[in-house]
């Protein structure tokens, strides 16, 4: 496990006649706090589905926790999904009717653990996302920043090698954006690989480092000018 | 390196179908309900059936089926003698398993409710002479009094059919009632039971021979005699039985078994059966409809949840098993109240009709397999629909 937790190498992807990505190399480390950025349209959104193996590139290829994974089944995908990635939506994508915990507890679902464990490890995040009085709450009844850290909560919850997060605060007022974004830091200091795509500047600011797409191009990589000779 | 698999337990799959169906309650009992419809039909059918059945039987097995009746025939160039000889029961009686004979002998004068009634308006009640041994030959029971027998027989004393008694207005028996026959009062000594063997008898009255011989007529051959011989013979005691009645004409002879038309009845509610099941048959496939459209409207209404269930490690197989077991679960929970109202209907049809319970275990069986099957069927498709659905096409959509 000593390569890098992320490593994009020449990514295409064309939807007919039209390619939406031209080529994007990437790579990204261990413990990174990655924003990507751009403007909508610009193919971040298509990137983050591909990076996230939730669609294959036309061309290229996509290597997460040292695993190639062009050619991998469908089902082995499932696998490392459920294994090595978590997800982050805009729109939190919480079940309607189900507690918070056990709608946390689905992000182990996959992976054959029994309920009793995952209940029991669906609160200790949700603790740690500063849910610990909201355990029992339907998500309908919380504020879109609980929502939001509730998704987080069971996105954490596989011990992911790296958590994608798609405009996290995309739907949130500018208070629970800003808690969204701290709890995002927080998790960046224990050592969580995160990429989160956005168009916000506030948010890409907040980052670590700024990977910024273009036209299906990388235009811009704050690393690469940190350490810009080594490219 | 390892290789790393998604996997979900059984139970889990099945609490995760479970929770779906209990979060949109209205919607999931509404399409149990339609199922739940027709394997009630379904159960509820067989189950009258089988306790209409199981009550025929029961009365088949208290009459017996060994009783024949021999009648004289109505057929061509017989004129007006519509009689068997006088020697009939004589010459019955001479075939070795026949158990009893009991004669009875139609007459031609009318039954009036007093003197003063309209001696036209007979109201479709015949008069017959009947033995003593009539009654027992038809396992018959009394609703009131008691039966003729040879000591009042010879009195002017009547017996009356269920029916008659009620055409008549007469539902009891104290020592006074009376009826007016060919000019005189004959006191009313008994009434019948319905006699399920010999229908046409409760629509009579009987007296006894001696009486009819002294008071109404004389020529009493008789017209009909009931038979009962030994069980395990009685084809071949009606083989002869035309014969030994009437050896000079044994053609003008109809023999017949009584207990037939029952079973005649037995059989012919099978055939209501069976047109009451196409219609229960028709009510599953109506269910089977709905409950595919309300999984189909599901799997739309929720493409959220399955582009996170696919970027939570659920493969395609995992999403069909889901909304294939939801499909079922829904059906096979209709398939269960269905079954627990079919089972009731046919409790109340069996008391409202004072008939023995019998619930086959067949109908529940098919009640229940119907369900599961029809939840496959009405699962496959939708199942197969959200399987199909692209991760990133059904997140874009949430």
């Amino acid at each position: 496990m000593s390569g890098p937790v992320l490593d994009v190498r020449d990514v295409r992807k064309s939807y007919g006649d039209l390619e939406v990505l031209h080529g994007i190399s990437l790579t990204i480390g261990h413990g990174e706090q990655v924003a990507v950025v751009g403007p909508s349209g610009s193919g971040k959104s298509t990137l983050l589905h591909i990076v996230g193996t939730l669609d294959r590139p036309t061309s290229g290829t996509v290597v997460v926790d040292d695993r190639d994974t062009s050619e991998m089944s469908e089902a082995e995908l499932a696998g490392l999904r459920s294994h090595r990635i978590g997800f982050v939506f805009q729109s939190f994508h919480l079940l309607d009717g189900v507690s918070a915990t056990d709608n946390v507890a689905q992000g182990l679902l996959y992976r054959g653990v029994r309920r009793h464990e995952r209940t029991h490890r669906a609160r200790e995040a949700l603790r740690r996302v500063g849910l610990g009085h909201r355990l029992e709450h339907d998500p309908r009844l919380m504020s879109g920043g609980e929502r939001q850290r509730v998704a987080i909560a069971r996105a954490l919850l596989n011990r992911p090698a790296i958590v994608f997060a798609d405009e996290p605060t995309g739907n949130l007022d500018s208070r629970s954006g800003a808690e969204v974004l701290a709890l995002l830091g927080e998790l960046h200091a224990q050592g969580t690989t995160v990429v989160v795509i956005t168009h916000e500047h506030e948010v890409a600011a907040a980052m670590q480092r700024r990977v910024e797409i273009r036209d299906g191009l990388v235009h811009a990589d704050s690393l690469a000018s940190v350490a810009g000779g080594l490219r | 390196m390892s290789r790393l698999r998604s996997r979900v337990r059984l139970v889990d799959q099945a609490r995760v179908s479970g929770v779906a169906l209990r979060s949109r309650k209205v919607r999931s009992v509404l399409s149990a309900l339609g199922i739940a419809i027709g394997v009630a039909t379904v159960v509820s059918v067989l189950g009258i059936s089988r306790s209409s059945q199981a009550d025929l039987l029961d009365q088949l097995d208290e009459l017996g089926t060994n009783l024949l009746q021999a009648e004289s025939g109505e057929g061509f160039g017989l004129g007006d003698d519509t009689t068997l000889p006088d020697t009939a029961a004589a010459g019955v009686r001479n075939i070795a398993p026949v158990q009893s004979v009991a004669m009875v002998t139609e007459l031609g004068e009318s039954v009036l409710r007093s003197s003063l009634a309209d001696p036209d308006q007979t109201q479709g009640i015949s008069l017959r002479a009947a033995e003593a041994s009539t009654l027992d030959a038809l396992a018959g029971t009394m609703a009131e009094g008691r039966f003729l027998d040879d000591a009042i027989g010879a009195y002017p004393t009547a017996v009356l059919g269920a029916v008659a008694a009620e055409r008549l207005g007469l539902t009891e028996v104290d020592g006074r009632t009376s009826v007016w026959i060919g000019g005189r009062s004959w006191l009313v000594v008994g009434i019948m039971d319905e006699l399920p063997l010999a229908p046409d008898l409760d629509r009579s009255v009987l007296v006894g021979y001696a009486a009819a011989e002294a008071y109404v007529e004389d020529d009493l051959a008789p017209t009909r005699l009931y038979v009962r011989a030994d069980a395990d013979v009685v084809d071949d005691v009606a083989s002869v039985l035309a014969a030994q009645a009437n050896p000079e004409a044994p053609e003008n002879v109809d023999v017949s078994r009584p207990s037939d038309a029952l079973e005649a009845k037995a059989a012919a509610e099978d055939a209501f059966t069976s047109l009451f099941l196409g219609l229960g048959a028709v009510a599953l496939v109506v269910g089977a409809v709905g409950t595919a459209n309300v999984m189909v409207m599901s799997v739309l209404e929720r493409r959220g949840e399955i582009g996170l269930r696919r970027a939570l490690g659920a493969t395609r197989g995992h999403i069909r098993v889901q909304f294939l077991v939801e499909a079922v679960l829904l059906s096979v929970g209709g398939g269960v109240l269905g079954v627990l109202g079919g089972a009731g209907v046919t409790r109340g049809y069996t008391v409202w009709n004072e008939q023995p319970y019998a619930l086959p275990a067949a109908a529940v069986g098919y009640g229940l397999l119907a369900a599961v099957g029809i939840g496959v069927l009405a699962g496959v498709y939708p199942a197969a629909r959200a399987a199909r659905l692209s991760p990133t096409e059904a997140l874009r959509s949430g």
